[in-house]
């Protein structure tokens, strides 16, 4: 079943430019000039219920511009978009109930009071039987691990500790389509690995479209199974993220820990020496040559341990970037 | 309906919940409410003691539009003012608009009742005392009729209200700041509480026709001392359901327009 559809989608942005200092501010009074920006290029989505997709791209590439048009908060300049099949801006109420968004640079939670109290909020605000809020207040405190801090005041919370609160807040209506916008963005490993498990474990259920915007690489990997990549508002990538790693020309790494430290100046030759730190080499070498490097290096060198890896996702969006394209 | 009145009483209910967080806070602002009512009290004292008479108007009129206007005020700074001039300017140039356009409730009533303050109906009770003050005073000598006219034009006048507060408040899409322009109506609507005889020529026909601030208190209050025509009642209906139509689409396109803030 399809959840989004959007055909040439774009979006204009029109603002009027203001020159530096005072002198600029007040030429500004009377003198203006308006700067166009287009920040979504006429770009085609197609997603469906169950998929979770990772929307990833530089800053400034139209990700949460993309996301804001499909949650109905941004009224589209060109181009044609449903989800749910409903036209998003009308921001009918069945849409709504069926649709949330979570940015992890905002917080809606009422900043003086527990998250417990704007559960309750929402609850009359999305007309949620009793029993179905009970039943899902308890499901979700549970997989988020808020249960000590419901009842706390948000303002008394760390940011992890809030970012988990604010995904409850947004999963308590049971919305089929999910937009999470760069959900662990500033906060510590520990929170980031827990909201990433609770996605994951909500994408597993098959029943929601998620869709997910972060600079985590780890994010994407872990949660995502479909990546659209973006950039200067057009998509320039959107396939399996497996699939990215068999990049054409994309070199492999190599890491390797030497028994002997005077060996490592000989390994260069082999390939390139990326890092280096004492007995321990990181090589960049080509993918048919993998193979054969790594039987050099175990047949003329005293290797202690070996691992061959794919580039990490962040050079392979680099090379995207750079035109290339899945072998 | 019901499910906005619903979330209305949340709003009241959180309004109260937020002030008792910080409990001296609380504290503090039921003592406010009682200074600020014992004030007006003592004003309202003298200003009797030392005026007998404005323009056309007799002192127990005057009394009367004053005490209209003040009432019509106050519930309009308490409810719906606070939010358009000044919250939803803030929300949209924030970007926290977002959170709100996500949810399944009308975002207009979301934008216009958000922050209801309970404890500011504290304040509202001298002047629900002083309006019944100068009934006593003029005798309470009324008809039915003259009476539901009386009731039926505070409300238009909210109405009426809603639509220019709106108005104003909208252009906040397309400049971030209406402030400026919140400020100056909020000074004009002052004008609402003198009897219009005090202008003439230009500026009695900007306030009847363009800037209808005649409808705010004045036109409630004749309409209780003297039998209103189905005329001036017909104009009043007519000129707010202009400025609210006006106003809706002005919203309308203002959505349109909204452009987030970068996150």
């Amino acid at each position: 079943m399809r959840a989004i559809r959007a055909q040439n989608l774009s979006k204009t942005y029109s603002f009027y430019e203001k020159e530096k200092g005072i002198k600029g501010s007040l030429r500004g009074l009377f003198r203006r000039r308006k700067v166009l920006v287009e920040a979504v290029k006429e770009i085609d989505l197609d997603i469906g219920v169950g998929e979770v997709v990772g929307f990833i791209g530089p800053n400034g590439a139209g990700k949460t511009t993309t996301l804001k048009m499909l949650s109905g908060i941004l009224y589209p300049s060109g181009g044609q978009l449903e989800v749910l099949g409903f036209i998003p801006f009308k921001r009918e109420k069945a849409f709504l109930k069926n649709i949330t968004l979570v940015s992890g640079q905002r917080s809606r939670l009422f900043w003086d009071l527990p998250a417990e109290d704007y559960l309750s909020f929402l609850k009359v605000v999305y007309e949620i039987p009793e029993d179905v809020y009970r039943q899902n207040l308890q499901s979700l405190v549970r997989l988020a691990e808020i249960g000590e801090i419901l009842r706390v005041p948000q303002r008394k919370l760390s940011v992890g500790q809030r970012r988990r609160c604010e995904l409850v807040a947004a999963l308590i209506h049971d919305p089929k389509v999910i937009f999470l916008d760069e959900p662990t963005n500033a906060i510590d490993l520990m929170n980031a690995r827990k909201i990433r498990q609770f996605i994951k474990e909500r994408g597993k259920e098959g029943r929601y479209c998620i869709v997910l915007t972060s600079h985590h690489m780890a994010d994407i990997e872990q949660v995502c199974e479909r990546l659209i990549i973006i950039n200067r508002g057009r998509i320039v990538y959107d396939g399996r993220t497996q699939d990215l790693t068999r990049l054409n020309g994309l070199n492999k790494q190599m890491r390797a820990v030497l028994q002997d430290p005077f060996a490592v100046e000989h390994v260069g030759r082999l390939g390139k020496i990326i890092e280096k730190n004492g007995q321990e080499i990181l090589l960049e070498v080509e993918p048919h040559r993998a193979a054969s490097v790594a039987s050099e290096l175990l047949a003329n060198f005293s290797v202690k341990d070996i691992s061959i890896m794919d580039p990490p996702l962040e050079k392979i969006i680099e090379s995207i970037y750079e035109g290339r394209r899945p072998g | 309906m019901w499910h906005h009145l619903k979330i209305f009483g949340l709003f009241v209910k959180i309004g109260l919940m937020r002030q008792m967080a910080y409990r001296p806070h609380f504290f503090m602002m039921v003592a406010g409410k009682i200074i600020r009512i014992g004030l007006l009290f003592f004003f309202f004292q003298a200003v009797f003691l030392k005026v007998d008479r404005i323009g056309q108007w007799t002192f127990d009129q005057v009394l009367l539009l004053f005490a209209t206007f003040h009432m019509v005020d106050f519930v309009m700074s308490i409810t719906f003012q606070r939010n358009l001039s000044f919250h939803l300017p803030r929300l949209i140039q924030s970007g926290e608009l977002d959170s709100r356009m996500i949810l399944p409730a009308n975002l207009l009533f979301f934008s216009s009742f958000e922050g209801v303050d309970l404890m500011d109906f504290f304040s509202f009770l001298p002047s629900l005392g002083f309006l019944g003050y100068v009934f006593y005073r003029i005798g309470f000598h009324f008809s039915w009729y003259q009476v539901t006219a009386y009731v039926v034009l505070l409300i238009n006048a909210l109405v009426l209200l809603f639509a220019m507060v709106l108005m104003i408040s909208t252009v906040s899409f397309w400049t971030t700041q209406s402030y400026g322009m919140a400020r100056i109506f909020d000074n004009l609507l002052k004008i609402g509480r003198y009897p219009l005889d005090i202008f003439w020529g230009f500026w009695k026909i900007v306030f009847v026709y363009f800037l209808p601030l005649v409808l705010v208190a004045q036109i409630p209050t004749q309409a209780l001392l003297q039998t209103p025509s189905l005329k001036l009642i017909f104009f009043a209906f007519g000129v707010t359901f202009v400025f609210l139509i006006l106003s809706l689409r002005f919203w309308k396109a203002g959505l349109k327009n909204y452009l987030s803030a970068s996150t």
